[in-house]
């Protein structure tokens, strides 16, 4: 009777710890949003998004030297994630961060307690290349953190994000955490925001490792792009 | 067949010379400014002859003023929200998603005061309306109205699509700042003690209602033959009335508006259920018990004010209560010899023991008269804390042990607060 008692206390307490607890919205779209991209996008934030969290760790892993770990960890995901992105779309134009960065920063709601930080176009104002070509459709790529063992919620629920981290351990995952926008360039308006989080097992962590993250990231972004059309 | 229903749809959108997207019910003034905001800057109706189409179709709206908004038309933080709104106002799309962004644009909106700002865009076959006042950052209204090159058949048209409405009188200066200064009529701040009493009628009885008879009618029904005998004597209301009306007086203390405390008394006076067929009786005058019940309830409450002088308090309690009761017997005149069943009749416990259990609401007027309603159940049995005894199965089975009945009360009280 105790035995089984315990058990059923046992799986509430886990259904209150994982799934069941969960109930954050991590995407929002705009009810105009009714079209994935398909074939031709933009992209704008890659040169500053990605930040590289615990260097020592990934530079000891990466044989990068420790001071340059930002420098060329980072380097090395943006074009990763534009060789990417170049793959699913063929006609990929890149904006150079200096277009957007202009704006002020503001916050996109996605949930009670979700908010995203970043820079979007002013109301009547449209992107544009150096030769003056206007994209329709640009991916505003906000930050892209890198480390080991995060977590999203702690980034950008408000009520968490003053926590500090535990105690420094053996990492079990490699973790990405990354926050877009799919801007409609023509109407200057937000389509879809989401943030999403990727976590990498850890054998034995080598550069193709991080190549193999970025890669997931950008498949992970165009699964929700299409996830999130308004019906 | 989609073809058509789309053709149709079309023409109907045709013909009909306006569309109101969304009107969330902006304070129009009585004498109302209305400033007109063509960010193209060649506004499609004219300002003199909109007024006059605002006295045509709002009779309620005075002597208003228009012109037209240049400062706007001049401003490119301004002249570039236009042209957004303009890509931007679709058909069932929420306000919300039209705000202005631009902290400059924004304290644009914010300092109009009580001026209205009438968005007027053409745009081919129809003029793009929308509608800004300083409460908030986005249209409050929004729609298209047919394009009429005729500037006052437009005019009208925008006068009675989105100002047909009542009106209300522009506050001063001074009353604007009067009402900003003004306290809630609502604030209140929670007492710490809050202390009542009060006195009440009520009315109790065996059967619930909306359960079956038959719960129940086997106490209700039963008579006591012989000043004893009853089918059943686990209830009380085997030898008592049930349905009886009851007087109370109660007292209370709620601590921070949240938990509290009453003391409760109630009298009611319960005929006993005599088998009149049965000749031993024929010497009696009245056999009556006088109910006294006292009880102690813990309250759970929350007030609500609904306004400046009227207050509802729901509330739940749990209690329990003593009973008590007094048994008031006497024979006919001239009978001086009583039966020998009348000397062995019936005795209650000296006590019995229960619960309370109910909900109910104050209605307090005027911060100190309150109505008060209840209703519950109640419960009287044998005290459940007695030790037990090897002899119980041998002794005699306890009257009453098991009495439930439910209740409603009606009280009046006074209130006070500390």
């Amino acid at each position: 009777m105790t035995f089984k008692k315990s058990i059923l206390s046992i799986g509430f307490a886990i259904c209150m710890l994982t799934g069941c607890a969960d109930s954050y919205h991590w995407t929002a779209s705009h009810p105009s949003y009714h079209k994935a991209p398909y074939g031709g996008i933009a992209v704008t934030g890659i040169d500053e998004a990605f930040v590289i969290t615990r260097s020592s760790w990934f530079a000891k892993r990466l044989e990068i030297d420790k001071d340059s770990i930002q420098i060329k960890g980072t380097r090395h995901c943006r074009n990763t994630f534009e060789s990417e992105l170049r793959k699913a779309y063929g006609n990929l134009m890149v904006l150079p961060d200096s277009v957007n960065r202009i704006f002020p920063e503001e916050s996109i709601k996605l949930d009670e307690r979700i908010f995203i930080k970043g820079h979007i176009p002013e109301q009547g104002i449209t992107l544009k290349d150096s030769a003056g070509n206007v994209p329709p459709l640009v991916l505003i790529l906000h930050e892209f953190i890198i480390g080991t063992d995060l977590k999203r919620e702690n980034f950008f629920d408000y009520a968490l994000i003053h926590n500090e981290s535990g105690s420094i351990r053996k990492p079990d995952y490699v973790s990405a955490i990354f926050s877009y926008t799919l801007w409609d360039n023509i109407k200057q308006r937000p389509l879809f925001s989401a943030v999403d989080e990727l976590q990498q097992p850890i054998t034995t962590y080598k550069l193709n490792n991080l190549t193999n993250l970025i890669q997931l990231a950008v498949q992970k972004i165009r699964k929700n792009l299409y996830a999130g059309v308004s019906k | 067949m989609k073809k058509l229903l789309a053709i149709l749809l079309f023409l109907a959108a045709w013909v009909q010379a306006s569309d109101v997207y969304f009107d969330s019910r902006f304070t129009l003034w009585k004498d109302a400014t209305i400033l007109i905001w063509a960010p193209q800057g060649n506004s499609p109706i004219n300002a003199t002859d909109f007024c006059h189409s605002l006295r045509r179709y709002n009779t309620g709206i005075g002597e208003p003023k228009c012109r037209e908004l240049g400062e706007w038309e001049r401003d490119s933080i301004a002249q570039r929200y236009g042209t957004w709104l303009s890509n931007n106002l679709e058909k069932d799309l929420p306000s919300s998603f039209l705000r202005a962004r631009h902290p400059g644009m924004a304290a644009k909106i914010q300092t109009l005061e009580d001026n209205i700002v009438l968005y007027v865009n053409p745009q081919g076959k129809f003029v793009q309306v929308a509608i800004f006042d300083e409460t908030a950052q986005e249209p409050k209204a929004a729609g298209i109205v047919k394009m009429s090159n005729d500037k006052m058949a437009l005019g009208d048209e925008i006068a009675s699509t989105f100002f047909d409405k009542r009106t209300k009188r522009r506050l001063t200066k001074e009353e604007r700042l009067k009402q900003q200064t003004e306290p809630d009529d609502l604030y209140k701040e929670v007492p710490n003690l809050k202390f009542w009493a009060g006195i009440g009628i009520g009315y109790s009885q065996a059967h619930f209602p909306l359960t079956p008879d038959n719960w129940t009618s086997s106490h209700t029904k039963s008579q006591v033959r012989n000043y004893r005998i009853t089918k059943d004597s686990v209830s009380l209301w085997n030898f008592i009335e049930d349905d009886d009306a009851f007087l109370s007086l109660y007292a209370g203390i709620t601590w921070h508006g949240f938990i509290g405390i009453e003391f409760l008394y109630r009298y009611s006076n319960r005929d006993m259920k005599t088998d009149k067929s049965d000749t031993v009786y024929k010497e009696l005058d009245h056999w009556n018990f006088g109910q006294h019940d006292i009880g102690l309830n813990v309250l759970l409450s929350m007030t609500y004010p609904i306004t400046t002088w009227f207050d509802i308090t729901p509330l739940a309690f749990i209690g329990f209560q003593y009973t008590f009761y007094n048994e008031s017997i006497e024979l006919k005149n001239g009978i001086s010899k009583p039966s020998r069943a009348y000397q062995y009749r019936v005795k209650f416990e000296d006590i019995y023991k229960g619960a309370l259990l109910g909900v109910g609401g104050q209605f307090v007027f005027k911060k100190h008269y309150g109505v008060d309603l209840r209703a519950g159940i109640s419960s009287r049995g044998r005290d459940i804390y007695e030790a037990p005894s090897p002899d119980a199965g041998k002794a005699p089975t306890t009257i009453g042990k098991s009495t439930i009945d439910c209740f409603i009360s009606l009280g009046f009280e006074y209130l006070w607060t500390l």
